[in-house]
């Protein structure tokens, strides 16, 4: 299940998906740095599962961003919860690379045959963080949202 | 840095309608080889495999060999130059949950 929520000026993405792993494994895999780099595909520097943490990612640099997310463990509850937040990009860039202020919670609930891990990434704010199209042809808008819903229809 | 040639070439390469239903056929996959990819295509296995090609180059596909077939899987981030921030996450948390699900596959069979 995949949604993308409209609130007042600003969005979330959610991911909402049920493992058939306990609790405990899913939350040793989103909390130690080794295996989190193995799924997230960046390996996080400075990450521990402790309120106020600092820890960073590197991406792909954009413009004057040098790539580097900037993240900051808000909440820990073993087995339920982590919240941490996610910043990055350039005032100079628009669509990928702009200005990101955003917060990314993953909650864990045990459920009958596994476990359901629901991932919402909120703060993106419009227009900041809006399209990276101006300009192009709405038909590349509906290339992407077409991609989006073939992925969508797999889930 | 995300550059103007960059757009240029993802955009190039999306434009020919028949490489990008094999883009999205290959979305839509967890993993896909040629075989899988040429049946209901219409078009020759040479074909999908000029594409593969090109959608390579753009940095749009990734490719696994295992024994004597290879495995084609998307690379969301190689639609970057064309989408925002919100686009580039809800592709990037979507494909990452499915390598938590390979991940912990391994580490927990």
């Amino acid at each position: 299940m995949n949604d993308a929520a409209v609130m007042a000026g600003s969005r979330e993405i959610i991911v909402d998906e049920v493992f058939p792993h306990t609790l405990d494994v899913i939350w040793k895999t989103l909390t130690t740095p080794a295996t989190m780099g193995r799924w997230i595909k960046m390996a996080p520097t400075g990450f521990e599962p402790k309120v106020g943490a600092r820890f960073t990612y590197q991406t792909t640099p954009a413009g004057e961003w040098n790539g580097v997310i900037q993240c900051q463990v808000l909440e820990v509850i073993p087995n339920e919860r982590l919240v941490y937040a996610w910043k990055g990009g350039h005032e100079g860039n628009v669509g990928y690379g702009s200005r990101l202020d955003t917060v990314v919670t993953f909650t864990l609930a045990a459920v009958e045959n596994g476990t359901r891990l629901r991932l919402v990434h909120s703060g993106f704010m419009l227009p900041r963080n809006e399209t990276a199209f101006k300009g192009m042809s709405e038909g590349w808008k509906g290339v992407i949202q077409r991609i989006d819903a073939v992925s969508s229809e797999q889930d | 840095m995300i550059e103007v040639p960059a757009i240029t070439a993802v955009m190039r390469t999306l434009a020919d309608p028949t490489r990008r239903a094999v883009f999205e056929r290959i979305v839509g996959s967890d993993e896909i080889t040629v075989v899988e990819l040429t049946r209901g295509s219409g078009v020759t296995q040479g074909a999908i495999s000029q594409h593969l090609k090109s959608l390579k180059l753009a940095g749009l596909v990734a490719e696994r060999p295992q024994g004597r077939k290879v495995y084609y899987r998307a690379e969301p981030e190689g639609l970057a130059p064309l989408v925002d921030w919100m686009d580039h996450y809800a592709l990037f948390w979507r494909d990452r949950f499915a390598n938590l699900r390979t991940l912990l596959r391994e580490i927990d069979p």
